[in-house]
């Protein structure tokens, strides 16, 4: 563990070295930029706020990731998956909202992003449970078929005519606002994600079907011998990694913007592949992860403030520190091999 | 318009639209033929593309900002392979830190050239060819990159399936024990197949300043280079089934901007998702045709990392 812990932190420090190379190149000084950025992130409330709203949903996309690589399954449809959940909420939201109260809108829009994520990941995971057809190609492309349906209704049907420049969404009745903690702007889809968290991986360690997703994850043809139907769990795996990652576009639309605009998600579901690879696909280690992936998200919007640098440099510190993790994993299984020697 | 016409159109758009994915998915074919899968593309043709829009605008030659494209795209390719051959990191992970990275790179260093333009490279009929009803001046009044596509095409079948070097390639692919038992160095070919096989996929980057858009923007591939991702797997890692799967998704784009123009009523949005859908209705139907007959193509070693004394 505390290899783990030594290999992963010094890979974050060569991320950001790295990074501040290729910051110094377009005239940002790193030794300035870090420590301002850093204080501003950690001791102002507007800093420390935003950190646990940015990782809301990259929690939710990390953990749904992570669901479907415990079948060593690669979800990368996590962007489109959560553009479809704020697609649900916003219809539930735009129907129903001005008519029902709290107590049954809140319920009603998390039970049906829920199965409207499912349904969606029920595409690349029944093409690839019975047709065996590659699942990162299909969620992949489902992504700009769910960013382009989300266009087509927010210019089409749902736009509202008041907004003359920017295509949204007329704003949702407060009913289905998600509520904050306390005196914050923090809303509860931080707790609800840690919650699941916690569910996936009491699912994994103490129920049948956790059981037999370990078997499968472990060596799928081992689990067929069994007797075990991998092509029901593969399905199950992907459909329910798919349904908790379009959570993710619930919180936002509902928990932040209370309707629908273009562009309300800065590649949240790409980064879950990398929320999800720096716990070593772990369900509790997503929530440490989801921070760290936070703190890039808050600190390249400070760069974008005080420096005034395109958001593309959060893309930039994500790749570095993908990069620099997968790199690294080659010490942690040295680390093994060397012990199982001796 | 008369149906031919629409069809000429239709057919030349589909061939300048489907170049780019053509020098891509020929990229990938070569470094997947070798044992890694390139999933990066999208970042390398995003840092090519916008090498070339730099070099063309400070220098003003096209053939400048090419090979500045195809070394950049060499260089990050570099990067993968190192973290794939040389350390043995996960190419599927490795692939997305690219395109991660790449998106990063364009963006952070593209966003002072917001605005400027570049000239676009002009249509050379070939004599006698462009002649041919409706193909000639589709596949032969086009730009001079178009004719390279060709060269390639045809240049790298004959490359992987009648040379030595070939031979070599394909086998570090299919069982990299047996070439390093046989004396060859594994991680030797395949750094080179992935370097060589990136600089293609820059080619594919380039295309975008030199011929679709004189104007820089951000994201200026908008998701081609995950289409050329799957246009290898339905290529079956052919140079030259690349070339029609290029083709039909090139057509997938041209059917989809012609009936904009054609004020045909089908919302853009809805026609965007064409080439997409596409994409996973023919990968569908291609994978369970090999299924039937028992075939997969794929290389065996494919995305399996080989350090020479492990034990298989």
């Amino acid at each position: 563990m505390s290899v783990q812990v030594t290999v992963t932190v010094g890979s974050i420090v060569l991320a950001l070295i790295l990074g501040s190379v290729l910051l110094a190149m377009v005239g940002v000084n790193p030794m300035e930029a870090y420590p301002s950025v850093g204080a501003l992130m950690f001791f102002d409330q507007w800093g420390w706020q935003d950190l646990f709203l940015k990782m809301t949903p990259l929690l939710l996309t990390g953990l749904g990731v992570a669901i479907a690589a415990q079948l060593n399954l690669w979800n990368i449809g996590a962007e489109g998956q959560l553009y479809l959940g704020a697609i649900a909420t916003t219809w539930l939201a735009l129907e129903f909202s001005e008519s029902l109260d709290a107590h049954f809108m809140l319920p009603i829009l998390l039970i049906g992003t829920f199965v409207a994520g499912g349904m969606w990941a029920a595409i690349p995971a029944g093409l690839r449970s019975w047709f065996g057809v590659n699942e990162i190609i299909t969620t992949l492309l489902l992504n700009y078929v769910a960013i382009s349906l989300a266009d087509y209704l927010l210019y089409g049907a749902w736009r509202d005519p008041s907004t003359l420049n920017f295509p949204m969404t007329r704003s949702f009745g407060e009913s289905s606002y998600l509520p904050m903690i306390g005196s914050t702007t923090v809303h509860w889809g931080l707790p609800l994600g840690i919650l699941l968290a916690v569910l996936t991986w009491i699912l994994l360690r103490s129920t049948t079907i956790g059981f037999q997703i370990r078997v499968a994850g472990d060596n799928l043809s081992a689990a067929d011998y069994s007797g075990f139907n991998t092509k029901n769990l593969l399905f199950i795996v992907l459909v329910l990694s798919g349904a908790v990652a379009a959570l993710a576009g619930m919180t936002e639309v509902a928990g932040i913007h209370h309707r629908l605009q273009q562009n309300f998600s800065i590649n949240y579901g790409y980064t879950g592949i990398i929320v999800s690879r720096l716990a070593r696909n772990h369900p509790i280690g997503v929530i440490g992860t989801a921070f760290l992936l936070a703190v890039i998200f808050v600190g390249g919007e400070l760069l974008q403030v005080e420096y005034q640098l395109p958001i593309a440099v959060v893309y930039l510190f994500e790749g570095l520190l993908l990069f620099t993790v997968i790199g690294s994993e080659l010490f942690l299984s040295y680390r093994l091999r060397r012990r199982v020697a001796l | 318009m008369t149906t031919p016409e629409i069809l000429t159109i239709i057919l030349t758009t589909a061939v300048t639209m489907g170049t780019p994915l053509l020098f891509a998915t020929l990229g990938g074919v070569l470094s997947e033929r070798a044992g890694v899968i390139h999933l990066g593309m999208e970042g390398i043709m995003l840092v090519s593309a916008l090498v070339t829009f730099v070099v063309d605008l400070q220098t003003g030659s096209k053939v400048l900002a090419l090979i500045g494209a195809m070394m950049a795209a060499g260089a990050l390719s570099g990067l993968h392979g190192f973290v794939c051959i040389s350390l043995r990191g996960n190419q599927i992970a490795s692939g997305l830190a690219l395109a991660l990275f790449g998106t990063g790179l364009s963006g952070l260093f593209g966003d002072a050239l917001i605005g400027s333009t570049v000239t676009s490279l002009d249509r050379i009929p070939i004599p006698g060819l462009e002649l041919i009803p409706i193909l000639g001046s589709a596949f032969f009044n086009q730009d001079w990159m178009v004719y390279l596509s060709y060269v390639l095409v045809a240049g790298l079948w004959f490359m992987l399936f009648h040379t030595n070097w070939g031979l070599q390639i394909r086998s570090v692919g299919e069982a990299p024990i047996v070439c390093d038992a046989l004396g060859l160095s594994v991680a030797k070919i395949r750094f080179l197949c992935v370097i060589f096989g990136g600089m293609l996929i820059g080619l594919g980057g380039a295309y975008f300043p030199m011929v679709l858009t004189s104007f820089w923007v951000d994201d200026l591939t908008a998701g081609r280079g995950w289409i050329a991702v799957a246009l290898v797997i339905f290529a079956f890692w052919h140079p030259g089934k690349a070339l029609w799967g290029a083709y039909l998704f090139g057509a997938a784009i041209a059917f989809q901007l012609q009936a904009q123009v054609m004020g045909l009523k089908i919302p853009s949005y809805i026609l965007e998702m064409f080439p997409y859908l596409l994409t996973i209705v023919v990968l569908t139907v291609v994978t369970v045709r090999n299924r039937r007959a028992g075939q997969t193509f794929m290389p065996a070693a494919l995305g399996l990392p080989f350090f020479r004394g492990d034990k298989h």
